[in-house]
C-alpha cells in the first residue's frame, strides 16, 4: 500500500496538480507523525501503517489560507482515512476549503493503535473509535488506495457500551464523572487545536469583548468549555476522536462528542461528515420544520 | 547516612500529613500520574518513573488569586475593621485580602530534574524584587527527593550536565534500597521535618550509579542567534498544534496571565478578584497587544520562541536554561515535536 501512496504522491507533486502533500512519515522514537512533502523526490518519506492516527483534515484549512498578501492558496493533497473524510467533508460543507483545490487520497483503514502518534510509547489495542468503525473505506476522495477487508468488519460497541453506562447514571452522578474529568484538564487547548472542526477565528473561550468565560484554570471554566465546545460540535463532530487522543491527562472527550453524536443520529438521522453538501441539523433551518414546540 | 524502612517512612508520611499539606505522586489513571495533596500514605504511588505533569503547580498555582478586594455595606454602625475608623451604617466598608498559604506544604518524592526546574525558575521569581507569592511557597515547601532508579526512554538530564539522583536543591533525599530508602538529610528544613523520627544509621555511602553519558549537545547561544531566521522553524512547526501541552506540563515554563474579575453581585456586597493564571507562548494570543498586533502571530515564530527561552533567552536573562531534560514535553506532544531533535537539528545547521 505505501509504494502506492508515495507513488501517487510522486505523481500528483511532479504534474503539479498540487503544491503539498500531507501525510505521515517516521519520527523520532518510533513515533509516526504528520509530514509536509512538498517534491516529488521526498516521496519517499511517506509511512502508512497502524500508527497513522492523525486526523490530517486538520492541517488542510490552515495550508490554503494564503500565506503571503496576493499569493494564491497552495493546493493540497492529503492522506485520508474513513473518518479524516468525513471530518473533511464537514469543513467542506462549512466551505473552510474548496474541494477544486484539494486532491483527496483516501486509504482503506484496517484501524490505528492505542498511543500512536506519540514517541517511546508502545502501541496497544486498537483505538476504541476503531473498535467501533464500520466504515474503513474513505468516501468522495479523488483516489483510494486499499480495498476493504473481504470479510467484511464486525463493529464493536466499545464507545456505546460506555455511553449506556453513563446513560445509566443519575444526573447528579453523571455531573460527578465529567466534574472529575474536568478537574484534571489542564486548559491546553490541544483538544481544539486537534479538531479539524474548531475552525473559529476567535474561539468563544478567548473572546474578550465580551469575555463569556474568564482565564481561570478551575473547574467551573474547564466545564464551561468543554460543554460549549461540545455543544459547537454537536451535528458537526466526525468522531475522529483526536482531541481525546491528544489530552495530556486524558479527559474523556470522545465520549463527550459520541455523546451528542448519538443525540443527533437520534434526533435527526443525520451523520456529520456523511456527504459534503447535507446542511448540519443545527446550523440550519428548513421553512418545513416543525415548530411545534 | 540514615536508612528509613518502608514502614517508618509510612508513619512519617501520615505524620506529615497531620502537619501540613502533603503532595505526593498518585495513580490517576492509566499513563497518569499526578503530583496531589494527599491524605493517606498508602495512596502515593512510590514506584514511578516520573509524573505527567510537573509539580511545578504548587510553586506556580495554575490559578491563585494574587488580591481580593471586596466591598460590604454597613449594615449597622460600629467599630470599623480597617483603618480604624469607626464605620457607619449604610458606608462601604472595604477589605483587601492577600493569600497565603494555610499550611507549609511538603513536596514527597519529587524528582532531581523537577527540583532543578525549581532552581532554574528561583532565578527568576526570587530575583529582587521577588514573586512575593512564590517565594512564600518556595519558603514553606520542605522537598523530599526520590533518586532515580534509571532514566526515562526520553529522559536527558544528563546532557543539560544534571544528574538523576542529585541532591541538589532538596531538604531530604531518599535513595531506593531493600527495604526502605537511604536517606539523606541535607537542610535544616529537612532536619525538622524529620526531628520526630529516628531513621537508623546507615554506615555506607549511598548506591553509586553509573549513568548514561550526555547524548545530546546544547548549542551555545551563538549558534542559536545565527540561527533565528533559519527556514527550519517554519519546516518544524508546520506539524504543530499550537496547543500548549508542551509548556503547561514543563516544570521550568512559568508564564502567566493576570486579569481581574467581579465575583459576586449580591445586593450590599462587591467583591473582586485578581487572578494569576497559566499562559503560554504556544498560544496565538499570548503577544497579541493593545490594537490588535500581534508580534507572534505566526505558529512558526512561537514554536522558534520555546526553545530560543530556554536555550537562549531565559540564560542570557537569568542564568540557568530554563530546560531540565525532563522529556516530558517529548513524551506528551500529539505530533512528535522532539525537544532533543531540535537541539541536534540546530547543532547540525
Amino acid at each position: 500500500m505505501i509504494e502506492q501512496i508515495c507513488s501517487i504522491a510522486e505523481q500528483i507533486l511532479a504534474d503539479k496538480t498540487v503544491d503539498v502533500v500531507i501525510g505521515y512519515e517516521a519520527g523520532t522514537r518510533g513515533a509516526v507523525r504528520p509530514a509536509f512533502i512538498r517534491s516529488a523526490a521526498e516521496a519517499g518519506r511517506l509511512v502508512w501503517n497502524d500508527a497513522c492516527t492523525h486526523n490530517l483534515a486538520n492541517y488542510v484549512r490552515e495550508k490554503h489560507v494564503s500565506p503571503k498578501k496576493g499569493a494564491p492558496p497552495a493546493k493540497v493533497g492529503v492522506i485520508l482515512k474513513a473518518c479524516d473524510a468525513r471530518a473533511l467533508n464537514v469543513l467542506l460543507r462549512d466551505n473552510q476549503a474548496p474541494r477544486a483545490d484539494l486532491y483527496l487520497i483516501g486509504v482503506a483503514c484496517q484501524g490505528m493503535r492505542q498511543n500512536s502518534g506519540f514517541a517511546g510509547r508502545d502501541l496497544g489495542d486498537l483505538e476504541l473509535r476503531c473498535q467501533d468503525c464500520a466504515e474503513r473505506v474513505p468516501a468522495g476522495c479523488d483516489v483510494v488506495v486499499g480495498e476493504a477487508p473481504a470479510a467484511g468488519v464486525a463493529p464493536a460497541s466499545a464507545i456505546a457500551r460506555e455511553l449506556d453506562r453513563l446513560a445509566a447514571l443519575s444526573p447528579a452522578e453523571r455531573q460527578a464523572f465529567w466534574d472529575a474529568e474536568f478537574a484534571r484538564c489542564l486548559r491546553c487547548y490541544a483538544c481544539r487545536q486537534a479538531c479539524p472542526a474548531c475552525y473559529c477565528v476567535e474561539c468563544t473561550a478567548e473572546q474578550l469583548e465580551p469575555s463569556w468565560i474568564g482565564v481561570a484554570i478551575r473547574t467551573p471554566e474547564k466545564r464551561f468549555f468543554h460543554t460549549m465546545r461540545a455543544y459547537h460540535l454537536a451535528g458537526r463532530c466526525a468522531g475522529c476522536d483526536e482531541c481525546a487522543r491528544v489530552c495530556p491527562v486524558g479527559v474523556r472527550l470522545d465520549l463527550l462528542n459520541a455523546w451528542f453524536r448519538r443525540e443527533i443520529e437520534g434526533t435527526y438521522g443525520y451523520r456529520a461528515g456523511q456527504d459534503a453538501t447535507t446542511p448540519a441539523p443545527l446550523a440550519s433551518f428548513v421553512p418545513s420544520e416543525s415548530l411545534d414546540l | 547516612m540514615n536508612f528509613i524502612t518502608d514502614a517508618q517512612l509510612r508513619g512519617w508520611l501520615a505524620q506529615l500529613i497531620a502537619e501540613s499539606t502533603v503532595i505526593a505522586p498518585r495513580r490517576a489513571g492509566e499513563d497518569l500520574l499526578l503530583y496531589q495533596p494527599v491524605e493517606d500514605p498508602d495512596a502515593i504511588c512510590y514506584d514511578f518513573g516520573r509524573s505527567t505533569v510537573s509539580p511545578r503547580e504548587f510553586f506556580l498555582p495554575a490559578t491563585e488569586a494574587l488580591l481580593t478586594v471586596e466591598r460590604v455595606r454597613q449594615a449597622t454602625a460600629g467599630d470599623g475593621a480597617t483603618a480604624g475608623n469607626a464605620t457607619v451604617a449604610g458606608q462601604w466598608e472595604v477589605k483587601l485580602t492577600e493569600p497565603h498559604l494555610q499550611h507549609d506544604q511538603v513536596l514527597f518524592a519529587v524528582r532531581p530534574c523537577d527540583v532543578h526546574a525549581l532552581t532554574a525558575l528561583d532565578a527568576l521569581m526570587l530575583k529582587e524584587p521577588a514573586d512575593a507569592y512564590y517565594a512564600e511557597r518556595r519558603a514553606r515547601t520542605t522537598l523530599i527527593g526520590l533518586a532515580c532508579e534509571q532514566m526515562g526512554s526520553s529522559c536527558f538530564c544528563t546532557s543539560l550536565g544534571l544528574s538523576p539522583d542529585d541532591g541538589a536543591g532538596m531538604d531530604v533525599m531518599l535513595y531506593r534500597a531493600d527495604g526502605g530508602y537511604i536517606l539523606e538529610i541535607l537542610t535544616d528544613k529537612g532536619r525538622v521535618a524529620l526531628a520526630s523520627q529516628a531513621p537508623v544509621d546507615f554506615e555506607g555511602s549511598r548506591p553509586q550509579r553509573a549513568w548514561p553519558e550526555a547524548a545530546y549537545q546544547v548549542p551555545p547561544r551563538a549558534v542559536w542567534t545565527d540561527h533565528f531566521n533559519d527556514p527550519y522553524w517554519a519546516s518544524l512547526a508546520e506539524r504543530c498544534l499550537s496547543c500548549k501541552i508542551c509548556s503547561y506540563i514543563c516544570p521550568t515554563c512559568r508564564c502567566f496571565d493576570v486579569r481581574d474579575y467581579t465575583v459576586a453581585q449580591a445586593a450590599g456586597y462587591q467583591k473582586i478578584e485578581r487572578l494569576r493564571c497559566w499562559d503560554s507562548c504556544m498560544a496565538e494570543g499570548y503577544r497579541r497587544i493593545a490594537g490588535g498586533h500581534n508580534p507572534r502571530a505566526a505558529k512558526a515564530q512561537r514554536l522558534r520562541n520555546r526553545f530560543y527561552c530556554k536555550f537562549d533567552y531565559y540564560p542570557a536573562d537569568f542564568g540557568p536554561l530554563a530546560c531540565v531534560g525532563c522529556g516530558r514535553c517529548v513524551d506528551q506532544c500529539p505530533v512528535n515535536v522532539d525537544i532533543t531533535e531540535v537541539l541536534q537539528d540546530v547543532a547540525a545547521r
